[in-house]
């Protein structure tokens, strides 16, 4: 211990202490007779007894003199209530319970508390239980009073010190531990409610970036263009999102965040990451009232300063805005000076930006015009497209839906389901050869699709836009950052004729030797065999198609449909068979369709399967024109085709 | 009656200590601090002697209290609960429920009290290590 200090100095007076405190009790133990001397005794009775940790809470009423027999002692209300202290020690010298009496001798200490009436008194080292009667004395050492259980108050952590007398008295938790609420977006028609108290408007987002975890960063705000509005789906696991466990989209249940792209008057890109999304059509009316206008950041957080080689996606959606189409600023230069925009090389790096928890900046300025630094997406013919150059690149384009095949494999889980798009335009359409008719667009399950747009391309076939696909490997695929639109972007730079009306009805290539498999075509043939063995046919429920129905349990001669949940009474026949052709525009292969509905066929399977007195025979020869198809796969040993036929949009 | 009497008790003290520190006569309110903490009274004032005592903040307004054990050994105490890194108050304070606080919460309590408390300005990232190093020490 530190000489001199204040633990020696308590040591010195608890060593002190302790002796006096035994010499008393030894005195008490010999000396049965009350003390002549009653100053500074306080005499309580004890009406309840708890323990905290190891000390002794009595709640005692004071009495004025000691009872000198049971008969004394009268519970007067008016008598002051205290609250006496024994330590451990004491309370086990003491033995008390409700309705002893007991004397306390000084040196006893008394202590008001702040909110309490009640007095506490403490340092009742010097405590004696009073017994009223030589007979309860008796009573007591013959017959053993059972033992008393005593109540254990556990104190919590959570209830600190305040020290200040300026502090608030009652122990609340601090504001610290407040949850930050979920956040929310306003654009300008909420901000006119929103105080802004906010510094004077920087236009550099690298600025800001900087200026992060300086004093006074929260309130830095950017200008900036807003270039492109997607969504993004959230990871799993991910931090940032979630409003309940509603399942946002149709391909089951996954999240996904609003995000912009947006662009500094130095040309500087950055990714901002918004809200989880409550409904992905919210989508398109973002697109349609936030592309293309100006809007202040404040409060960002940043989540990643990424680069090229780590978010081809991102960056190739950057490479398609640049140059920007108006000069940039450039930065240490004064305000005025600007820079031409042609030699600048693409940016190499992006910061991705997220907004505080409780704390959304994002002021969209909807009622002012377009900014001059916004590059709308520029629309492109598909024919066009198929002849660009280069490797992943973004393109946008119009195009009409002709046939959807969704990924049915069932390894894969719904939420990473890709869907092949097959779709046209008239750039398509009115070309000779040399140029497929109709393109696949593969749709990965990371490019966000609304339910509007879901439910329009199984509903018909219809004019989808189609903003920042990306173009590679001969492929058009649709990605993050894709978004795929029904209604027109109100800005869009055309090149060439009104590409949304086709000429006439679609046409598709005709199957020939440049076939390849997951493409649709247009066939026609002759039949030269058929696959009797997968001929067969099967009821579906006539109101929604389903084609698992099941045997009523009550009735087994009815077929029930659980997803109506109805029994279904009149059942639509559906007949599939496997025929195998010889089509002229392939010579050289098997060709072998599926076929659903040709009904020069469907006769053909219905005698096979129900009369059973057709021939197969009899059917060789028929001619079968221009079924359109699907191409399952295409093998060159054997050389063979297999095919379904389809039904386009 | 409902309610705790020993943390009210203990606060009181500790305010009347934090009042009256001019005084000269402190005997008084030792032997009221022992009566109220029994044997970590005396280990609690040596560590104020000693000036063990390091409030630590950092710039988002956090705290977290240091204490330097007689072992050598830094232990953690929270301010915003009582709370201690330190074995005996796993053992007295959480297991037994003996006592309100262990030696460390108390010097804590008795620094500021007494204005023996160093402070120290931290990094967020700092402050986050010592708390997360504490936890993979027990771990």
């Amino acid at each position: 211990l530190c000489r001199g200090g204040l633990a020696e100095r308590l040591c010195r007076l608890q060593n002190r202490e302790r002796s006096a405190i035994s010499f008393w009790r030894h005195q008490c133990l010999s000396d049965d007779k009350i003390p002549s001397d009653k100053s500074g005794v306080l005499i309580v009775k004890i009406l309840e007894i708890f323990d905290e940790c190891t000390i002794q809470v009595a709640i005692c009423q004071q009495l004025e003199h000691s009872p000198l027999s049971p008969e004394d002692v009268v519970i007067n209300a008016e008598e002051p209530i205290l609250k006496v202290l024994f330590t451990r020690e004491t309370a086990a010298h003491l033995k008390s319970r409700p309705q002893d009496v007991i004397h306390i001798y000084p040196p006893w200490q008394k202590l008001l508390l702040q909110n309490a009436d009640v007095p506490v008194i403490m340092n009742t080292y010097f405590s004696q239980k009073v017994l009223l009667s030589e007979h309860s004395e008796a009573r007591e050492k013959t017959y053993g009073l059972p033992k008393m259980l005593i109540r254990k108050n556990i104190i919590s952590l959570a209830q600190t010190f305040r020290l200040d007398d300026l502090d608030d008295k009652l122990h609340q938790e601090s504001s610290n531990n407040q949850v930050p609420c979920a956040p929310q977006t306003h654009d300008s028609s909420d901000s006119k409610r929103h105080p802004l108290a906010l510094s004077a408007v920087n236009d550099s987002l690298l600025e800001m970036v900087e200026s992060q975890g300086a004093v006074g960063w929260r309130e830095v705000q950017v200008r900036v263009v807003i270039q492109r509005v997607y969504c993004l789906p959230a990871r799993e696991g991910s931090r940032s999102h979630t409003q309940g466990n509603k399942p946002l989209l149709s391909n089951g249940g996954m999240f996904c965040r609003l995000c912009l792209l947006v662009q500094d008057a130095y040309g500087i890109f950055s990714e901002v990451q918004l809200q989880s999304l409550s409904s992905t059509d919210d989508v398109e009316q973002y697109c349609r009232r936030w592309e293309g206008k100006s809007c202040c950041l404040a409060g960002m957080k940043i989540l990643q300063r990424t680069t090229r080689g780590r978010a081809l996606g991102l960056f190739s959606l950057i490479d398609s805005l640049w140059p920007p189409v108006v000069p940039v600023k450039v930065p240490g230069q004064s305000q005025d000076s600007e820079m031409m925009t042609t030699n600048l090389p693409p940016p190499s790096f992006c910061y991705i930006l997220t907004v505080q928890s409780g704390e959304i900046h994002v002021e969209v300025d909807e009622e002012e015009q377009i900014s001059n630094l916004y590059q709308p997406p520029a629309v492109h013919g598909l024919k066009e497209i198929l002849r660009m150059d280069g490797c992943n690149e973004r393109c946008s384009f119009w195009a009409q839906v002709l046939y959807r095949r969704l990924q049915t494999k069932h390894s894969v889980p719904i939420d990473q389901r890709e869907m092949l798009l097959f779709v046209t335009d008239s750039t398509l359409q009115n070309v000779v050869h040399g140029i497929p008719k109709v393109v696949a667009v593969s749709v990965t399950a990371s490019c966000v699709l609304s339910m509007e747009i879901m439910e329009a391309l199984s509903a018909g076939s219809r004019l989808v836009f189609f903003k920042d696909a990306l173009w590679g490997n001969g492929r058009i695929i649709c990605v993050e950052r894709t978004v795929l639109l029904l209604q027109k972007p109100l800005l869009c730079s055309a090149a060439g004729a009104d590409l949304s009306e086709l000429p006439g009805p679609v046409r598709l290539d005709e199957l020939d030797s440049a076939a390849q498999a997951s493409s649709i075509c247009a066939l026609r043939g002759t039949v030269v065999g058929v696959n009797e063995s997968t001929a067969f046919s099967w009821p579906t429920c006539n109101r929604c198609g389903n084609g698992k129905l099941e045997v009523c349990p009550q009735d087994r001669e009815l077929l029930y449909c659980n997803q109506c949940s109805e029994v279904v009474t009149t059942p639509l026949l559906k007949m599939q068979l496997e025929v195998f052709l010889s089509c002229p525009s392939r010579p050289q292969s098997t060709v072998k369709v599926k076929v659903w509905h040709e009904v020069t066929l469907f006769v053909l399977l219905t005698m096979l399967l129900f009369l059973q007195t057709y021939e197969v025979q009899s059917v060789l020869g028929k001619e079968v024109g221009l079924l359109n198809c699907y191409v399952h796969s295409v093998t060159s040993h054997p050389n063979c085709v297999a095919l379904e036929e389809i039904v386009l949009l | 009656m409902d309610g705790s009497t020993l943390p009210a008790v203990a606060e009181e003290l500790l305010r009347e200590i934090k009042k009256a520190f001019q005084e000269t006569s402190q005997d008084t309110f030792s032997s009221r601090l022992k009566f109220i903490f029994g044997p970590s009274a005396v280990p609690a004032l040596d560590l104020v002697d000693q000036r063990s005592v390091t409030r630590l903040k950092s710039p988002s307004g956090r705290t977290l209290y240091q204490v330097l054990g007689s072992s050598g050994k830094l232990y953690t105490c929270y301010s915003s609960c009582h709370f201690c890194t330190c074995p005996a108050f796993g053992f007295s304070v959480l297991q037994k429920s003996e006592s309100l606080l262990c030696k460390h919460i108390l010097a804590v309590y008795l620094s500021q009290a007494m204005g023996a408390c160093q402070e120290l300005a931290v990094s967020e990232e700092q402050l986050t290590n010592i708390l997360l190093a504490e936890e993979e020490d027990e771990g």
